[in-house]
């Protein structure tokens, strides 16, 4: 599972790549944190390669939507797949998350 | 006074024969019953060793994956960097660096190869610590040019897996290394690139998980070397060969050692040191090793010979209260001095204890998912004399196993032996799929212990309930009727001889396929032979003008025993009359297809499950979408146990088996962890503002809006979660 976040512009984008299961969701946290940090900014989690996502993946992305909560930040949701579309619709995250389709 | 002595001598005498014939028949069921425990016993030891090394092996091969695709990654820069050489020492750091699973790499250039290092140059990096430390391996001393790890992959041109060694340099470490030839770009072979392998992992993953206690677990290389053993002297000082040798069984060990070494897979026994041993190897294809699993006799046997005693125990306890009611019951007869009343005493305290077995006999199927496939009933209507009728009937992996019996000749004898068939068929079938082979061994049983001259007439059936596919063996029974929608037909059955007249009789199976709502109709002489007050008997017309294939199972028990009603109007009966209906209803023509999967409580073992559940998707054509979203509650069932059912720090194992077929997968999450009901958790609530919103308590919630049904189960000490996913 490969995590690249860059920042331009006070815009900090996390471009996932790969599966987000739980055997990966520990890492992933991690790589994470510094984004929680910086959450007053704006954070793009761009899913264009993410293939797939567990619970635990998914309270990776909503911690992140919490910490930009509670730091007045936002949060973007960018180009998920059919799929995870559907698991955002299961568990009510199509309408705490800003979806966008680049 | 002396006729009523004589009586009573008689009448001991017949309660020894009963107690006698009890005795043999109990004896002989229980003998069969401990056969066949033991049976089921070593193939589920089997089933557990085999899943085991299974789950090794793809452990083992999920590592050698990592190492082998790392090195084939650099193979690209290496063959442009070797011709500049001072360059390679970031090369093997890097590739140190970035995986963790590897402990050095070295590039070793062929001889005289580079014009200014010398003959000999092989920049090497490995691990010491947090740190990386560097060296050069080609010196006087260690002349690589003649190692294997540098020979073997250059004759062969590809990959090669060194056979294991003790590290010289880096303390007691066993390794393996990896090595690959590299050529340069005028298509030279230029160098080996190389990643060295500690083994120390292979000591967890083997020794951490035993599937019974004493057992343990053996790794040999290529060549027989033992590269892991309980006995810490063995490893790498030793071959299986030689471990032969010192053997009271040799013969024996030489023989594993062929037959592990030539990569099959399988069993065998064997004595160690006056024990014997069962041992289940398999061999890991990438690397050439063979893992086996050796379990002590005692440790698979355990469990039945325990078993059987209990069982024995039970039944000295009946066998005794047996005797305490015939002891009772001719002391009583002794007082009263009145033979007609004593005799008609026992009868009705063996009406009652017929009474007592008739309520074991089985009324409704329980609440499988699977019987919805099958709509069935019964009956029973008692003679006013005991008689010996019976019938049975339950669902085992998919499959009815059902019989219908009538003993010959009436009374306390009958009900006894009615009782005996009963509990034969029921400790046979569980284990048996076969209807001949179970009333052969019935017969066996039965006709070896016959004192009574008594016999049995008996249909046996396996219904499979998926294919509505029937097999059946009838032992002298009236043939079952087939009621089809163009009205009711007689199964043909072949002459078999009752149970229990003659030992060593062969009895023949017969099939034939249901189609839904066609119904088998089976029944005793009770009913054919049910009389009015003028002796006429019911008969076969007026039976099957009563059957309707329209009618539900039971309105069709409900209308037969009607008709005879209303026919035999007040008529005594002097035999029982017994019915049992099943109706097939199942129209899904489906084929089904298992597969297995054991894990270790490791959340890194994921990407397994993943790759399990593609299979399993690939065998039910699954869609992306059906196939993520099954993938996502397994996952979520399966890291629940992972994460939570074993205390930390624990090894223990989760048990993933998958039921395929063409309307549903079933998923069936096995553990031996605490006891835990995931299914009890209140759902979540997706309705919540953020601010409410908990992090956590999504995995199961995922699981029950996945699959359509998910039940839970505590039973043997092992948390049992059935899901199901019906598919269209």
């Amino acid at each position: 599972m490969e995590v690249r976040i860059t920042e331009k512009e006070n815009v900090i984008s996390v471009a996932m790549v790969g599966r987000l299961d739980t055997a990966v969701s520990q890492e992933v946290a991690g790589k994470m944190q510094p984004v929680l940090d910086e959450a007053q900014k704006t954070i793009i989690l761009d899913c264009k390669e993410l293939s797939y996502i567990s619970s635990s993946g998914l309270r990776i992305f909503l911690t992140v939507r919490k910490a930009a909560a509670a730091k007045g930040g936002k949060v973007i949701v960018r180009d998920i797949n059919n799929e995870i579309r559907q698991v955002f619709m299961m568990t009510g995250f199509l309408n705490l998350f800003e979806i966008q389709e680049s | 006074m002396a006729k009523k002595d004589s009586f009573n001598i008689a009448a001991a005498l017949q309660g020894m024969m009963i107690i006698i014939v009890a005795l043999l028949t109990v004896e002989a069921s229980s003998l069969i019953q401990y056969f066949y425990s033991q049976r089921i016993i070593k193939e589920e030891a089997e089933r557990r060793a085999q899943g085991q090394l299974d789950a090794t092996e793809l452990n083992i091969n999920s590592i050698v994956d990592q190492v082998e695709t790392a090195v084939r990654n650099n193979l690209w820069s290496a063959s442009i960097q070797v011709t500049n050489p001072d360059s390679l020492w970031n090369l093997v750091r890097g590739i140190v660096k970035d995986n963790p699973v590897i402990y050095g790499s070295s590039i070793a250039l062929m001889e005289n190869y580079s014009k200014t290092e010398g003959r000999m140059f092989a920049p090497y990096a490995h691990r010491e610590g947090n740190d990386i430390v560097f060296g050069q391996l080609g010196t006087e001393e260690y002349d690589y040019l003649s190692k294997e790890w540098f020979v073997k992959p250059l004759e062969t041109g590809g990959g090669y897996w060194s056979e294991p060694y003790y590290d010289e340099g880096g303390g007691d470490m066993l390794m393996t290394t990896y090595s690959i030839p590299v050529k340069d770009r005028k298509g030279r072979t230029a160098a080996v690139l190389t990643a060295d392998v500690s083994l120390d992992w292979l000591n967890s993953l083997l020794e951490g998980v035993q599937v019974y206690p004493n057992s343990f677990n053996m790794l040999v290389s290529r060549t027989g070397k033992i590269m892991l053993a309980p006995a810490e002297t063995l490893v790498m000082q030793k071959t299986v060969q030689e471990l032969a040798a010192q053997q009271d069984d040799s013969s024996t060990f030489n023989s594993i050692n062929k037959a592990m070494l030539s990569g099959e897979r399988g069993s065998v026994s064997f004595k160690y040191k006056g024990k014997v041993n069962y041992m289940f190897f398999n061999q890991v294809a990438r690397t050439g090793w063979s893992m086996s699993i050796v379990i002590p006799h005692d440790e698979i046997y355990g469990s039945v010979n325990k078993m059987g005693k209990t069982v024995l125990l039970t039944q000295i306890i009946g066998i005794l209260m047996l005797i305490l009611v015939l002891w009772a019951s001719l002391f009583r007869q002794k007082k009263m001095q009145e033979v007609t009343v004593s005799k008609n005493r026992i009868e009705d305290e063996l009406k009652v204890a017929r009474g007592i077995q008739m309520s074991m006999l089985p009324k409704i199927l329980p609440p499988y998912p699977e019987t919805s496939d099958v709509d069935m009933s019964a009956i029973i209507v008692p003679a006013k004399e005991v008689g010996g009728d019976l019938y049975d009937f339950f669902v085992r992996n998919e499959k009815m196993f059902f019989c219908i019996g009538d003993v010959s000749g009436k009374g306390v004898p009958a009900s006894l032996v009615m009782a005996v068939t009963r509990s034969l068929f029921r400790t046979l079938a569980a284990h048996e799929i076969s209807p001949q082979r179970i009333v052969t061994t019935m017969n066996e049983s039965m006709s070896a212990t016959n004192e009574s001259n008594m016999f049995v007439t008996l249909f046996c059936g396996v219904l499979d309930l998926q294919s509505g596919h029937l097999r059946y063996c009838n032992a002298g029974h009236n043939a079952p009727y087939l009621v089809k929608a163009d009205g009711p037909v007689q199964l043909s059955v072949e002459p078999n001889l009752p149970l229990a007249v003659l030992e060593n009789t062969p009895y023949s199976e017969q099939e034939m396929d249901l189609t839904t709502g066609e119904g088998l109709f089976l029944y005793t002489d009770g009913l054919n032979e049910a009389e009015d007050s003028s002796l006429v008997q019911f008969g076969e017309k007026r039976l099957e003008k009563a059957l309707n294939s329209i009618l539900s199972a039971s309105d069709q028990v409900k209308v037969m025993t009607d008709a005879v009603k209303i026919f035999v109007g007040g008529a005594p009966q002097s035999d029982d009359l017994t019915i049992l209906y099943i109706k097939y209803m199942n129209n899904v023509d489906v084929e089904t297809a298992e597969r297995h999967l054991i894990l270790h409580n490791d959340i890194q073992q994921i990407p397994q499950l993943a790759d399990f559940i593609e299979s399993v998707a690939d065998l039910a054509h699954l869609d992306v979408g059906t196939t993520m979203s099954i993938n996502l509650a397994l996952e979520e069932a399966v890291s629940n146990v992972i994460m939570y059912a074993y205390p930390e720090g624990s090894d223990g194992l989760v048990d993933i088996e998958a039921i395929i077929r063409k309307d549903m997968l079933r998923f069936i999450i096995s553990d031996n962890g605490i006891a835990f009901d995931p299914t009890a958790a209140p759902d979540a609530d997706v309705n919540l503002d953020l601010e409410d919103r908990p992090i956590g308590g999504l995995g199961i919630f995922l699981v029950k809006n996945i699959m359509d049904t998910v039940s839970y189960q505590r039973s043997d000490g092992k948390n049992i979660l059935t899901m199901t996913k019906k598919l269209s």
